[in-house]
Parts: C-alpha cells; structure tokens; sequence
C-alpha cells in the first residue's frame, strides 16, 4: 500500500479512537442534542402539539397517532440539523489540542507529509460526526417508529443522504475554521459558541418563520439553512400529507410555511433539488478553500527551505 | 578496536529568526557517533528552536544542517528516520495505551506487524516497560511516562536519540531512572544522545558541552576542559583554625569562610597539591575538588543558572 495512503489510515483511526476515548470532547458534543431533546419533553411536545392544533377546523379529529408522528418527525429533524454542525465543531476540537499539547510536532517528526495529517483531521472527522448523527437518527427513527411513522422508504434515503452532505459541510467548516486556532480556550469557547448559537440560527429550537423578516433574511444566507430546511421537509412529509386528508389545502401550505418544510428565497420558492445544490456546492466550495490552505501552508514551508538554501 | 569518530551531525551557521528575536543566530558545531552531547543554556537560549530545526519541525533561515552525512534539505524523510526525540512535555496521547501509542508512531516510520512485535521486546526489555504496555497514559507516573517517551524516541532504531530538557520538573528519583536509561543506551545500544538541558550536573556527564546564550555559541569543549578554561579548582578544609586562616592572607590566597569549612580558591589541581602539601600539620580533613559547570557557566555568561531561570 501506498505509504501516504497508510499514514492517512493510522491516523484517521488514531483521531476516531482519541474522540471516542475523550469521554468529556463526547459528551460536550451530545449538549446541543440534549438539550433539544429537554426542551422538546418539558414544553416544545405541547407547544408544536398547540401550534398544529390551531390549524385544525372544529369537528375534525385528527389522529394524536399524527400529530405525534408530525412532532416527533419537528424534534428528530432539529436535532439532526444543528447535530450536523456542532458536533464536526466539537469533535474536531483534537486539531486545536494536538497542536496545543506538540502532538502535532510528534506526529511531524516522523517522515508524514503535513497534508496527509490536515486530510486525516477532516477525514476522522466527517467519519465521528456521522457516526454519532447516524446514531441520533437511529434513535429518532425508533423514537418515531414508537409514537408514529410516517416516513416512505424514499424520505428515509434522502434523510440519510442529506445527514452526510450537511455533515461534510459542517466538517469542512469546523476543519478550516479549527486550522487556525492554537489555543485549547478559544476552541472550547468558540464550539461552545457554536453549540449554543447554531440552534437558533438552524431554527432548531424555533422555527425560522417567526423570526423577524431582517434575521430571516440574513439565516437566508447561511447554506446550513437549506440542510435543516430539507430534513423539515423529508421528517414530516409523511405526516404532513396524513394531515392533508382531513384538513383545507390552505391550512397544509399555512403548517408547511410555518413549520419551515419550504423556504422562499426573496420570492422565489426553492425546490428541493436547489436546496441540496446549495449546500452541495457550498460543501465543494470548502473543499475546495481546505486544498488550498493546506497546499499554501506546504508551499510557504518548502518556499522557507528553499530561500534558506539560496541564503548558503 | 577504536571506532573512528565521525560527525554524525553537522550544523553550520545556523540561523532562525522569529520576526526581531535573532532565537538561533550564526551557530556552528558537530556531534560524534556515539557521544553524549550537551546543549547547556537558559530558556529562551535557543536550544529547542536548533533541535526543532534538526529534527524537521521548523524550518532555518540559512545554514546547512546535515545528519549522518544527508543534508536535511534535500532529503527529509530520511534523516527523519535518523532521528528520535524525546520533547521536553510528553506529547503523546494520554487517553491511549502505551502499547496503541507506540505502534501509531512506529506505523507512521512503516513499521507493522512482526517489525513491530519485536521491538517492541526490545524496547520492553530495555526500558522495563512490559507491565505499562496495556496501561493509559493518563494513569502512569511522570517517571513511567518518561520511559514510554523514550521508548516512542527509539520505536525505529534511530542513530540519533534527541532529548529537550528530558528532566525539566521531574523528581530526583525519576532523574536518577532517566539518566540511568541514557546510560544504558549509551553503553550499548550505539545511539547518539543529543541532550538539552539546564541542569549544570547534567551537563558535567556529557562527552561534550556546548554552551548556548541568546542564540550564540558562548563555548563548546569536553566539560573537563571547560572547567580548567572557565572555573577554578578549589579545596575545602572542614578543620577550621585561626593558624590556617592567617596563613592564608600571609600567601593572599582567596578564600571563602562558611559555617563548618573553608574554600579556597587555587588556579589549579596543582597548586591546590602543593599547599596541601605545604600546610598538612593546619587540617586533617581537606578535599581537592575540580571546579563546577555553574562556575563555568557564570564566568562564560555573566548569568547564574538557577532551575532554569537566570540572575545576571
């Protein structure tokens, strides 16, 4: 095998082991999932449960069998959309500690090439926070399975496909932006930053559509939107269209609008497919800015060695 | 047979600046195969900067470093595999085993399977570690972790064994386990010790000592030499009397009186001989001693090493 290939593979199996070895970097990664889950037992249940129920014409009865299923389906996206992006921003805190604690100096004593371990950051990253988003949406499908399914076949496969594309761009986005942090502090303040900002910005502990018109366009412009919008969308289709059988079309678009399934971009409603482009390409574009770090922090060193031997 | 000494590392005019601080400025020398060499300076002197540059962690400005007769430039890989270290502060994964974190840095050298198995045994046997191997790091003492870092140094048989500062805060008795595992690894095992220090009893062990102050070679000699260049030999006579210390300033010698002897200063073994000799019918109990590394150090820096920090 090729060596650089095997470097990469020790070392992306090094970081995995240190992540799930660091019980506290674990469980730190889990808050932003806890405390959706708190807040969906204690008030946001009966609230969204209240909120749907508003909709619903006097002499209807709707199954509380949907209702839960349509609730249920609001918790598991929520959490799997800020879970997505917090946890690649917790679990990738070992950049930060290795290069704090000279592990990195220890790792570049040995004949690795610097590009082979910024690439086993990512790699080992994308695969932990998968893992454990995997494991969060093996809970919420059984949480769902119990209380009320409404999930075709092809909803569960475009949920897991956008739980691994809005992981990537959270990957990248951690990997670049934790590449430039040297001190332990401001990694631990800036994932718990994350932790506790993203939430909102994601719409997971409110739906977007209430907040005022200048956040929602600013939110508008963050790519993780589109994620959450997409797992909004494929979570409670199911349930959605249940609904639609005992109540008026205008009542489903209203639930649609205001439960964040769909979003308008300045006017224009986006479909589906634009949303996963949107996040698809913007995953790319930081792809793209990873390889370039990385090639111009190799160059600037071999450009060092080289002005240094000009210098002799 | 005598084996010809050879350089097995030759840095000539070295020099690495951060920004205005000149860390490394225009430093030459040479270790032998097989020497104990010494790097002997306060913080900041720039020591770990020129063993960082050695090992391939930082790059120089200029100069020409070359190891086992490779320049490092045009070859890194190769004199990466010449080279172990052993970092001031351990840097390897507290979280992991002992026996996971030396097949990791032995597999980043290409080191697998049965290689691997096997020198680890060596290692083992060497260093006593077969009862650590399953152990964390985090649940070893300062003293074993030591050894799980030299052993880390020399997982792929280097030629070169640099320390930095490898006792720095570790109790006397780890000190005497440290130097004790040097020793043996010296006596046996053909490596070169490239050793840093601050401690002047350290240094004194060394074949050879070069002495570093704000980034320039202040000296370099066998400590020996060092001592009859810098320091003063001296003889402690532990019977005090007034007959003694008349004749002392009749001759003008200079002496220190201290609460149960006196040191006297003499210019060599030899004139501490003769007026022993001269003066046996003063004192019964006398002791001719060499003069110290700190003295050498004072007289060649103008600063006192104290623990590492300095008076002027």
């Amino acid at each position: 095998m090729n060596k650089n290939l095997y470097d990469l593979l020790y070392l992306i199996k090094r970081n995995i082991k240190m992540y799930f070895k660091d019980k506290g970097t674990f469980l730190i990664s889990l808050i932003t999932p806890a405390i959706l889950l708190i807040l969906f037992i204690t008030f946001l249940r009966s609230l969204y449960t209240s909120s749907l129920e508003h909709y619903i014409p006097e002499g209807v009865i709707i199954s509380s069998r949907v209702l839960n299923g349509f609730t249920a389906g609001w918790l598991v996206s929520s959490i799997l959309a800020s879970s997505c992006i917090t946890i690649a921003f917790c679990s990738n805190t070992i950049i930060i500690a290795d290069r704090a604690n000279g592990i990195v100096d220890d790792i570049l004593v040995t004949p690795v090439k610097k590009t082979v371990l910024s690439l086993s950051y990512l790699i080992s990253n994308y695969i932990t926070t998968t893992i454990v988003c995997l494991a969060c949406l093996g809970l919420g499908f059984g949480y769902m399975a119990i209380v009320g399914w409404y999930l075709s076949f092809n909803d569960v496969i475009m949920i897991i496909l956008n739980t691994l594309l809005l992981t990537l761009f959270g990957s990248l986005l951690a990997t670049i932006i934790e590449s430039f942090i040297k001190s332990m502090g401001v990694g631990t303040a800036l994932s718990t930053l994350v932790s506790s900002m993203y939430g909102f910005l994601c719409g997971a502990y409110m739906p977007i559509s209430q907040f005022s018109d200048s956040i929602q366009n600013f939110i508008k412009f963050l790519p993780g939107t589109y994620g959450t919008i997409l797992f909004r969308y494929y979570f409670v289709r199911g349930a959605t269209e249940a609904l639609g059988k005992d109540l008026p079309a205008e009542a489903i678009d209203s639930i649609r609008v205001n439960f964040d399934t769909e979003i308008e971009f300045f006017g224009n409603k986006l479909s589906n497919g634009t949303c996963f482009l949107i996040v698809g390409v913007t995953a790319l574009v930081l792809l793209a800015a990873f390889i370039a770090i990385v090639l111009i922090r190799d160059r600037a060193k071999v450009k060092k060695t080289e002005v240094a031997v000009a210098k002799n | 047979m005598d084996k010809i000494e050879r350089n097995i590392i030759e840095v000539k005019h070295l020099k690495k600046y951060f920004g205005q601080v000149k860390a490394v400025d225009d430093i030459s020398f040479c270790v032998k195969e097989g020497e104990l060499f010494a790097f002997l300076g306060l913080n900041g002197a720039g020591k770990s900067t020129t063993i960082n540059v050695i090992a391939g962690i930082s790059t120089k400005d200029s100069g020409t470093i070359s190891i086992d007769g490779i320049d490092i430039d045009n070859h890194t890989d190769e004199t990466k595999t010449k080279v172990g270290i052993v970092f001031q502060n351990s840097c390897l994964d507290k979280k992991l085993t002992a026996y996971d974190n030396l097949r990791l840095k032995a597999a980043l050298y290409g080191i697998k399977g049965k290689a691997f198995e096997d020198r680890l045994e060596e290692l083992a046997d060497l260093l006593e570690l077969k009862p650590l191997l399953k152990k964390s790091l985090e649940k070893m003492s300062g003293g074993q972790r030591r050894r799980i870092d030299i052993a880390r140094a020399l997982i792929h048989k280097p030629k070169i064994l640099i320390l930095d500062e490898p006792t720095t805060g570790l109790d006397p008795q780890t000190r005497i386990m440290v130097w004790s595992c040097l020793n043996t690894l010296k006596d046996h095992k053909e490596v070169t010790i490239f050793l840093t220090t601050h401690y002047m009893e350290e240094a004194a062990n060394a074949d050879f000592v070069v002495i570093l102050d704000s980034g320039h070679i202040v000296a370099d000699d066998l400590p020996n030499h060092l001592k009859n260049k810098y320091a003063h030999d001296f003889i402690k006579i532990y019977d005090k009397s007034d007959e003694l210390i008349r004749v002392l300033k009749e001759e003008k010698m200079k002496f220190e009186e201290k609460d149960d002897f006196i040191r006297i200063e003499v210019k060599n073994v030899e004139q501490g001989k003769e007026f022993i000799i001269a003066h046996a019918d003063l004192f019964k109990d006398v002791e001719l001693l060499k003069g110290t590394m700190d003295e050498v150090f004072l007289n060649v820096t103008g600063k006192v090493l104290t623990g590492g920090s300095a008076n002027e």
